[in-house]
């Protein structure tokens, strides 16, 4: 890869096939951090728990562990998905090749617009957690005190990602380590309060709260998927991230295997201790705050500060891991010609996608505010719409991954269960919970704040589903909004720049066989 | 064999004071001159290798930059470029162990000491991890 004028000095030490992948990057625990941090469990918790049992009530623990089994599967496509192309535009990419180019603009402008709805709660959770931590309650539940609190974080990590400053491998394992056994010691001791007895309204744990079968309606269960799959959203790094480990052969599925324990087991453990210590209705009417309202009581004062610190690190790492892959999708898009070529600028002081850094930055900061603006409940609406943009292109990624194999599926039994079994029965889970919950959402009762569109009304009942409108929920509005827009801006970029739309469709040639390279043309490289 | 320096090189005021003396160095030693870009994305971005073909064109375009500067500074000068895709200190590290380097010469922070230390500047790294001589050249004012 280098040129080299004299002497030889050839690089391919550094290089896996010709894709650039570096081996000898990232050891077992790195690839651990890198998908546990950017799962991000304690903001995740912080941002849904409340949501997760306004839906399904005490059923959130069982709401936990089923909405793993998607994500399992999904994980499946981007595993052997990137083996054949690890190009940064993931999805984007990868439809493209399988299923088409049109589907495949449609699949990137779905990342883009999933990693911005994410940025309000993000910032939100942020804003409000930074003032719970000076103790400073009041200031947290100010919408405008919160907002502009949240826009400096916006600005500050858009800064970081744009700069290039990173946390050194042994901070983020420092960090990350002190968030898992901050949320372990807060359930162990709300657990046992709640056996101690004397606390209000807590709920002994109860082994139905972990069948999702008992689960009332499926509506309930589909929107109840919705919002879970957010938590367990970015868990996919750790396992595409671990193309580039030492033992390329035995990390990836280790570390998977141990993240996956990780996470499945603080999501049930803390999704029970916070519910039965004062009963689901607690976190679901405090559901903006919720780790900070519980802390108090859990843990008192001031050891509450590190379950709030917590947040705060961990919607840090969150927020990178957001800005990160969003810039780099826009970039892949510039690189591949669907997207303008100033999107896949480096700068060449700091080396990172300049241009689409900055505008990300931007444009959060014009959604967040707007939001805001527009909505009573932002962190509600927002992972309420986030569900349908996660379910909604990872189940693209799951459909791609099965099109792309086609014909290596039926190879053997392995190949079968992971790269046609999984990865269908993934999408269709996640197919089925996003149109589930249009309907779910199209009732503004089950929706943050007031109803939008209120000209729409309707009552009808048509093959046994009842589909109710009187104006239409907000999370419905902007989750599915925002994917839309995407539609009309494709047509006008492919009627500017049909070269991105000419290109046939790909298969596999082997299952372990990198794909050529998507596109050959130069882009312009420096801002 | 002739010995070898090793230069550090991303095209900023600093690197290009660096190259200078670099230039002069190997002159004197009779040395030739291995021009260094190091890349490498934060891992917690996920997926990265078209981002690393751009970064790799982009430093490509560095080094073919300072070759023909050192090139202009010394005609007769031997000189090797490397784009290697390792953070700066280490792609430099790495060249110049791999190469029994003389010495790796860098340019300083400069005028900006407290973003170099936010950014963890590489100077800083070489100075106390290099097992091979670092020598920092001071950017003009």
């Amino acid at each position: 890869m280098a040129i080299t004028d004299v002497g030889e000095r050839p690089t391919e030490q550094h290089q896996a096939g010709g894709k650039g992948l570096k081996v000898g990057a990232l050891g077992l625990v790195s690839s651990l951090v890198i998908g546990v941090a950017s799962t991000a469990p304690a903001y995740s918790l912080a941002a849904s728990l409340g949501l997760v049992t306004a839906v399904v009530g005490l059923f959130a623990p069982s709401i936990m562990l089923i909405a793993f089994a998607p994500m399992l599967f999904i994980a499946a496509a981007y595993y052997y998905m990137n083996r054949a192309d690890p190009d940064c535009g993931t999805t984007f990419t990868w439809v493209t090749r399988a299923i088409g180019p049109k589907s495949g603009w449609l699949a990137g402008w779905g990342i883009l617009v999933t990693d911005l709805v994410v940025m309000p709660s993000l910032s939100q959770i942020a804003g409000s957690y930074t003032f719970s931590l000076f103790g400073a309650n009041g200031l947290a539940q100010n919408t405008f005190w919160v907002t502009f609190v949240g826009v400096i974080w916006i600005v500050v990590m858009t800064l970081i990602c744009y700069i290039g400053i990173e946390l050194s491998a042994r901070t983020q394992v420092a960090l990350l380590g002190a968030e898992i056994i901050i949320l372990v010691v807060f359930a162990i001791t709300a657990l046992a309060k709640v056996y101690g007895g004397g606390i209000a309204h807590s709920v002994r744990p109860s082994i139905a709260w972990l069948d999702p079968f008992k689960i009332p309606s499926g509506g309930a269960l589909a929107s109840g998927i919705l919002v879970a799959v957010f938590i367990y959203w970015g868990w996919d790094t750790a396992v595409t991230v671990n193309e580039e480990s030492k033992d390329a052969k035995r990390t990836p599925g280790v570390a998977a295997l141990l993240s996956t324990l990780v996470l499945v087991l603080i999501y049930v453990i803390v999704s029970i201790a916070a519910q039965s210590f004062h009963g689901a209705g607690f976190l679901t009417s405090n559901s903006n705050d919720v780790l900070n309202a519980l802390a108090k009581a859990v843990l008192g004062s001031p050891w509450n500060k590190l379950l709030i610190i917590a947040v705060l690190t961990s919607s840090s790492a969150s927020t990178q891991t957001t800005i990160l892959p969003a810039a780099r999708s826009s970039l892949s898009m510039a690189v591949h010609k669907a997207f303008p070529a100033r999107f896949a600028s480096i700068n060449p002081r700091f080396l990172s996608p300049g241009f689409s850094t900055l505008l990300f930055g931007a444009v959060s900061i014009v959604w967040y505010v707007l939001l805001t603006l527009i909505s009573p409940n932002v962190l509600e609406n927002s992972i309420l719409a986030l569900g349908f943009g996660i379910a909604f292109y990872y189940a693209m990624t799951g459909y791609a991954c099965v099109v792309y194999y086609r014909r290596q599926v039926f190879q053997s039994l392995k190949s079968f269960l992971f790269i046609g079994l999984a990865p269908l029965i993934g999408a269709l889970i996640l197919t089925w919970a996003f149109f589930d919950s249009i309907f779910v959402y199209s009732n503004p009762a089950n929706s943050a704040g007031r109803a939008w569109f209120t000209f729409i009304h309707f009552n009808v009942h048509i093959l046994g589903v009842h589909l109710y409108a009187h104006g239409v929920g907000s999370a419905l509005v902007i989750g599915i909004g925002l994917l839309l827009i995407g539609v009309p801006l494709m047509l006008i970029w492919r009627i500017k720049h049909p070269d991105f739309f000419k290109r046939d469709r790909e298969a596999a040639t082997s299952l372990g066989a990198s794909a050529p390279p998507l596109t050959a043309g130069v882009v312009p490289v420096t801002d | 064999m002739a010995p070898t320096i090793v230069l550090g090189y991303d095209g900023s005021d600093g690197s290009q004071a660096a190259l200078s003396t670099a230039v002069t160095v190997a002159r004197a030693f009779a040395a030739r001159l291995t021009i260094v870009f190091g890349y490498e994305p934060n891992p917690m971005g996920g997926e990265s290798s078209d981002y690393r073909h751009q970064l790799e064109a982009l430093g490509q375009g560095v080094v073919a930059q300072a070759f023909a500067a050192a090139r202009e500074l010394d005609a007769s000068l031997e000189i090797e470029q490397l784009v290697v895709p390792l953070r700066p200190a280490e792609s430099l590290l790495e060249a110049a162990i791999e190469r029994q380097a003389l010495v790796i010469v860098v340019g300083g922070s400069g005028e900006r000491p407290i973003l170099g230390a936010i950014l963890g500047s590489v100077p800083h790294k070489l100075l106390h991890r290099s097992t091979v001589p670092v020598l920092v050249v001071p950017t003009p004012e």
